[in-house]
């Protein structure tokens, strides 16, 4: 069993500013903490701060039962690491050490097969079998057959990026959750499963007895598996013992009490400085006023170093207006609509004011019915139609807006698109601050968060003003905050919304389920569905 | 890396075949006895290696030294 100890923890960024201050936590033998926070609050920092990869400017981290990372990037490695060097990478220190040594004694032998050679490579294997290199390769062995249905014999020297993102992360699980290390950091490991994957890893971090801390944005997620939440805002961390339940509720008090806390200081503040002030004055008339007047100077002086207790932290900025308007009954009709060869002519009403979540395995068409809809060139047959003063409001995955990449987010407002109309600098910046990106407002668009994108293109979306609102994922990258921000604009949101989307908690606010099946059937559904099966297709 | 992977009590296999073969490999430029004291020399220094990795451990060792002999 292991246990992680972080005490007093400060890391200043290149710039100066000051991240993370007086950062403690622990997380002890057998918990499962969630880290959250908001976009760049500095969980990965903290993360690597952990690991050992970052040197805090101060404090401290300690630390037992051997750790086992799992990074960010993994699901989207596209270098040509290998499956074997992605599970050595993985291996405790000590196994990958040894197996270096081996391989480097074997890369000698085929220079050269004298006697001190051969020893070297005899005493490199009885180093790999003494940190338990042979129990190391069984694992492997089961860990691939588990996440790949194949031995390592049979995928060890396949490249990692012939597989897909999913795959990626099940292997890196599979490893660290049958290592031998007892204090697993994992960053957002649940990115690039589907449902029925993110609901495997909930139960294989229920079921292990290891310690983990893990940073995801999955509500569901965080709800069913950590037994207490680390929060990173403000600078520094605090945590909450309980779930993720009444996470929510616990951290309103706090952020409450900080509040009260800090009003009686400023309070306490201004009667010290009133009462010094008029000691002084009585000071000048007598001695022992003087007296007086000198000890509350003192005190005074000993309040204000002792300093205030810390504010709440800022409240997220992100006040997101989505107005919508007024428009006909029917919003859409189709009617035998088939995209070609993704699924089977389907129809479906959709009217005024509803709440459509579209749901269902990966590519089944979900996201080119919305293009569709959005007007977009999508191969298709049968009708389609949008009612009366429908205008749609199409919000995509980021990767859809290449044209926006090299473009600020000011300018990108200034010039406006079809069908949205530019805004001078002064509009630009009150809306970006009004979403918490106010400090973006001249950077381009690629060097925004994901996060960042998805605020930017809600506030797109209000700009435009859309009254049907055509959503794919778009929670994906949002923090928890930000989703929430985004759901209760959605509920305040005078008009249609249809929405692709994964995210189960987000799916629950809707109230039509739309299924787009792997048996290429579209249906609707009373409650959300979540395990249609992957569409295989010949690639 | 080809290894095998499970441990199994020591049998001196490792030394019965290396002997077996460099006998027969060695027949005429070395005598039975000296192949397999070398043999044996090379079991119990490499005595730290892997079992399952001994027969060519050992092998490979004791046709090395065999050969310098010779020459």
């Amino acid at each position: 069993m292991g246990y992680v100890d972080v005490a007093g923890v400060r890391f200043t960024l290149p710039d100066g500013r000051v991240l993370l201050d007086d950062v403690s936590f622990r997380v002890g033998e057998g918990a499962c903490a969630a880290l959250v926070g908001e976009n760049g609050a500095g969980k990965t920092t903290l993360l690597r701060i952990i690991s050992g990869d970052l040197t805090p400017d101060g404090g401290s981290v300690a630390r037992t039962g051997g750790l086992g990372v799992m990074r960010q990037f993994i699901g989207s490695v596209r270098d040509d690491t290998t499956v074997q060097r992605f599970l050595i990478d993985l291996a405790p220190p000590a196994v990958r050490e040894a197996w270096d040594g081996v391989e480097a004694a074997e890369l000698a032998m085929m220079e050269a097969d004298d006697e001190p050679t051969q020893l070297a490579y005899a005493t490199a294997l009885g180093h790999w079998g003494d940190v338990g290199g042979y129990d190391v390769e069984v694992t492997w062995d089961t860990v691939t057959v588990a996440a790949l249905g194949v031995p390592d014999d049979g995928c060890k020297y396949r490249e990692l990026a012939s597989l897909s993102g999913g795959e990626q992360k099940r292997l890196a699980l599979e490893c660290l959750l049958r290592g031998p290390d007892q204090v697993l950091l994992l960053d957002e490991p649940d990115n690039y499963l589907d449902v029925p994957g993110k609901r495997w890893l909930e139960q294989r971090l229920i079921e292990t007895r290891k310690t983990v801390l893990f940073v995801s944005h999955d509500r569901e997620l965080l709800a069913r598996v950590a037994d207490r939440v680390v929060t990173v805002e403000g600078g520094g961390a605090w945590v909450h013992g309980g779930d993720f339940a009444s996470y929510p509720a616990a951290r309103t008090a706090r952020h409450e009490r900080m509040a009260d806390q800090r009003k009686r200081w400023d309070e306490e503040h201004e009667r010290l400085i009133d009462l010094v002030r008029t000691l002084q004055q009585q000071a000048k008339n007598s001695p022992d006023m003087a007296a007086r007047y000198h000890a509350m100077q003192t005190r005074l002086a000993k309040y204000e170093a002792a300093g205030p207790p810390p504010d709440r932290p800022p409240d997220q900025h992100v006040a997101m207006r989505l107005r919508g308007g007024r428009t006909g009954v029917r919003v859409i009709v189709a009617e035998q609509v088939e995209l070609t060869g993704l699924m089977q002519p389907f129809d479906l009403e959709v009217d005024y004011g509803d709440r459509v979540a579209v749901l269902g395995s990966n590519g089944a068409g979900k996201s080119h019915f919305l293009r569709l809809l959005a007007g977009q060139d999508v191969a298709h047959t049968g009708d389609w139609r949008l009612g009366a003063r429908v205008v749609p409001g199409f919000f995509a995955q980021t990767h859809a807006h290449p044209e926006w990449l090299d473009r600020t987010l000011v300018d990108l407002l200034w010039h406006g698109e079809p069908g949205r109309p530019g805004v001078d600098r002064g509009r630009a910046m009150a809306a970006l601050r009004r979403y918490g990106l106010a400090a973006q407002g001249d950077q381009l668009f690629r060097s925004l968060s994901g996060g960042q994108q998805a605020r930017f293109q809600v506030l797109l979306l209000e700009l435009s003003g859309a009254t049907l609102l055509l959503l794919d994922e778009p929670t994906d990258n949002l923090d928890v905050l930000s989703a929430e921000s985004l759901e209760e604009a959605l509920a305040a949101f005078d008009g249609t919304v249809m929405a692709v989307t994964h995210d189960r908690w987000f799916a629950r606010t809707f109230d039509r389920f739309l299924v787009f099946g792997s048996d290429g059937r579209v249906y609707e559904a009373p409650e959300p569905v979540f395990d249609e099966a992957r569409v295989q297709r010949t690639r | 890396m080809t290894l095998a992977l499970h441990s199994r009590p020591v049998r001196d296999a490792s030394v019965e075949q290396a002997v077996r073969r460099l006998v027969a490999e060695f027949s005429g430029s070395a005598g039975d006895r000296d192949v397999v004291r070398v043999v044996r020399t090379c079991r119990q220094e490499l005595s730290g290696a892997p079992v399952d990795a001994l027969p060519e451990l050992v092998e490979r060792l004791a046709r090395y030294r065999l050969r310098l002999s010779i020459d």
